[in-house]
């Protein structure tokens, strides 16, 4: 405050607004120089579902943390300073927590401010389904038809994350036509198996199959999504058909080490 | 610019008040001395405890609305959920709208945003624009324990207080929005200590919260509040709404006593420019858009010459308020006085 000498107030200002300018010219060049430091997608690293493409989402993502929040599972995670310009962002890991669409209506998408993940996609899939319903029962549905799960079914294949790959068939133990008897996963990781109402953790509940089909068995898309094909012989191999939407349960169920069925993300937290 | 710059100082450039003499300071007119005055004086830290219990409140509510599920406060300091009511943070959506003007993003926003934003702009104009600072900031409540760290150094003279041109901060703020407009990222936000901070309290703390610490240290032993005073644009984004707020911290010339105790302890001094002797430009004042509510010189003001206060909308255009003229103490009725020893 040297306001009664006009002179020194001046080159004060003058010295304050080089060192502003010299400061963000540094942050802005970091900031060019950071924003392609991480290209690379990790496998079994997906956005949350309707996320936006990368770049819009780096803006779009204010980064409060809402849908961190609302997942019943815990799934997101908000990512940190090594992902440069990808810091506070919401990302998923398969490997410790899934998608396994327990919330029914991706609620992470619903709660977003600033559609960075975008609800509308999943808004819009889910009313066609209810059109086509109607349609394809003139407006009187038969009892055995739930539309309300006809719809949240549509919603949750309305967006894809990734796809899953089995990248080495010799990891897996149906293709050995073995089976799998022990604890369901290692990790404590929420999931609810298809047509339950409840959630498990993953690391308290054995299983026991002749063949191991757990990513066929808990895959919340179901049949349209992942089926076990006979190859003959006592061998058997899981087929991800076109459903797929890589939400990664089937990765956070696989037993083997390393993981015999992994997600390739579309979309998803990339590293360097 | 310029007229904006104008405008926020338009008290400051009025024709100053002739200052009072001796005999017509409030402790003279009681009969007393400064120092019988001042020792009269009981600071109870009303509004300080208030401050500091409020703080850590809204921030562990945060916290407890995640850790045990409740739908409360949800969220963090850059957008949160209050009891359903969406509040997002503005600098943060500046930003976002400046980007979204440039790749058509505008659009896509949600009616949830838009709500957020226009009802945080409202909510902090009604209490003052940068009362966020002080009264919800985490960031602030450490620099502020650092503030008092620093004065413990400079006590001891381990360093020395310097002060640079605050007016660096538009500079700041207009370049962060620029920034973000010309790299499509919210620059800012990977810098905010606000939204590290508070994602650390309620996430779980990351490396992002070294720089937190570092420039809480740079706070201590360089520049004195140099985040909060000369750089945060979330702050002069506040303090925009802050100078039209209606209400701020009240100061009645004809109570003061020209101590300047309480710009000592203002964190941001500049804001009570008024109260040093001969430079009031009128009988009443209020502090400006960067004051932060804090009441640390309500606190301490021997003669209460500082309060909370509405200004009323002449004011707040740069117009007068006139002050009735207040009974002397020694002139109030002996009924009044009764009635005031009965209390």
């Amino acid at each position: 405050m040297a306001a009664n000498n006009p002179k020194l107030s001046r080159r004060q200002f003058l010295k304050a607004s080089a060192s502003a300018v010299i400061s963000l010219a540094v942050v802005g060049s970091a900031a060019y120089y950071f924003k392609d430091k991480s290209s690379v997608l990790k496998t079994g690293v997906i956005r949350p579902p309707g996320s936006r493409e990368e770049e819009e989402l780096l803006y779009a993502c204010i980064k409060c943390g809402l849908c961190v929040q609302i997942c019943p599972v815990h799934a997101i995670k908000l990512a940190d300073w090594d992902h440069y310009l990808s810091y506070g962002t919401p990302y998923i890991d398969v490997n410790r927590q899934a998608c396994d669409f327990s919330c029914d209506a991706i609620q992470c998408a619903e709660t977003c401010p600033t559609a960075a993940i975008n609800f509308k996609i999943f808004k819009h899939a889910g009313d066609e389904a209810i059109a086509k319903l109607s349609e394809k029962y003139n407006g009187k549905l038969p009892p055995d038809v739930n539309p309300f799960e006809v719809q949240i079914l549509a919603m949750k294949k309305a967006d894809k994350m990734g796809v899953a790959k089995i990248p080495e068939p010799q990891q897996c133990l149906a293709y050995h036509g073995q089976g799998y008897k022990g604890k369901l996963g290692k990790t404590h990781s929420l999931l609810r198996p298809p047509g339950s109402q409840e959630r498990i953790y993953i690391d308290e509940v054995e299983v026991n199959r002749k063949i191991c089909d757990l990513c066929v068995v808990y895959c919340p898309l179901g049949e349209d999504a992942i089926v076990l094909k006979d190859l003959g012989e006592g061998k058997y191999l899981p087929e991800i058909k076109d459903d797929c939407v890589g939400c990664g349960v089937c990765q956070m169920v696989c037993p083997t080490e390393p993981k015999a069925i992994v997600i390739e993300p579309f979309k998803g937290l990339k590293t360097t | 610019m310029s007229f904006l710059y104008d405008f926020i100082t338009r008290d400051k450039k009025r024709k100053p008040l002739p200052a009072k003499d001796r005999s017509n300071l409030p402790f003279a007119k009681l009969g007393f001395s400064f120092k019988e005055w001042h020792d009269s004086h009981i600071n109870t830290h009303k509004w300080r405890n208030r401050r500091w219990a409020f703080v850590i409140f809204i921030n562990l509510l945060f916290v407890v609305s995640f850790a045990f599920d409740l739908s409360i406060l949800e969220g963090s300091l850059s957008g949160s959920r209050l009891i359903g009511i969406y509040l997002m943070d503005p600098f943060n959506s500046s930003q976002e709208l400046i980007i979204g003007s440039r790749t058509g993003y505008l659009a896509a926003l949600t009616t949830n945003f838009w709500i957020g934003f226009f009802v945080i702009l409202t909510f902090y104009w009604l209490l003052g624009g940068r009362t966020f600072c002080s009264w919800v900031c985490p960031y602030h409540f450490f620099a502020e324990m650092g503030e008092r760290a620093r004065a413990y150094f400079i006590k001891k003279k381990k360093i020395r207080d310097k002060t640079y041109d605050i007016t660096v901060k538009y500079i700041f703020w207009a370049g962060f929005l620029l920034l973000a407009y010309l790299t499509k990222e919210l620059v800012f936000e990977n810098l905010n200590p606000v939204g590290i901070l508070s994602r650390s309290l309620i996430y779980g703390p990351g490396l992002a919260l070294i720089w937190v610490v570092a420039l809480l240290l740079y706070e201590v032993f360089g520049i004195k509040r140099f985040w909060c005073r000369y750089v945060c644009p979330i702050g002069v984004t506040y303090s925009f709404v802050g100078d039209i707020s209606p209400v701020g911290v009240k100061f009645e010339l004809d109570k003061c006593g020209y101590c300047t105790d309480c710009q000592d302890v203002c964190l941001v001094p500049h804001e009570l420019w008024f109260v040093k002797k001969g430079a009031a430009t009128k009988e009443v004042h209020f502090t400006g858009g960067d004051c932060t509510k804090c009441g640390l010189c309500i606190d301490i003001c021997y003669g209460e010459a500082l309060s909370f206060g509405f200004k009323a909308p002449s004011y707040i255009l740069g117009g007068e308020i006139k002050k009735e003229k207040e009974l002397h103490p020694l002139e109030i009725p002996a009924e009044d006085n009764k009635k005031n020893e009965k209390k």
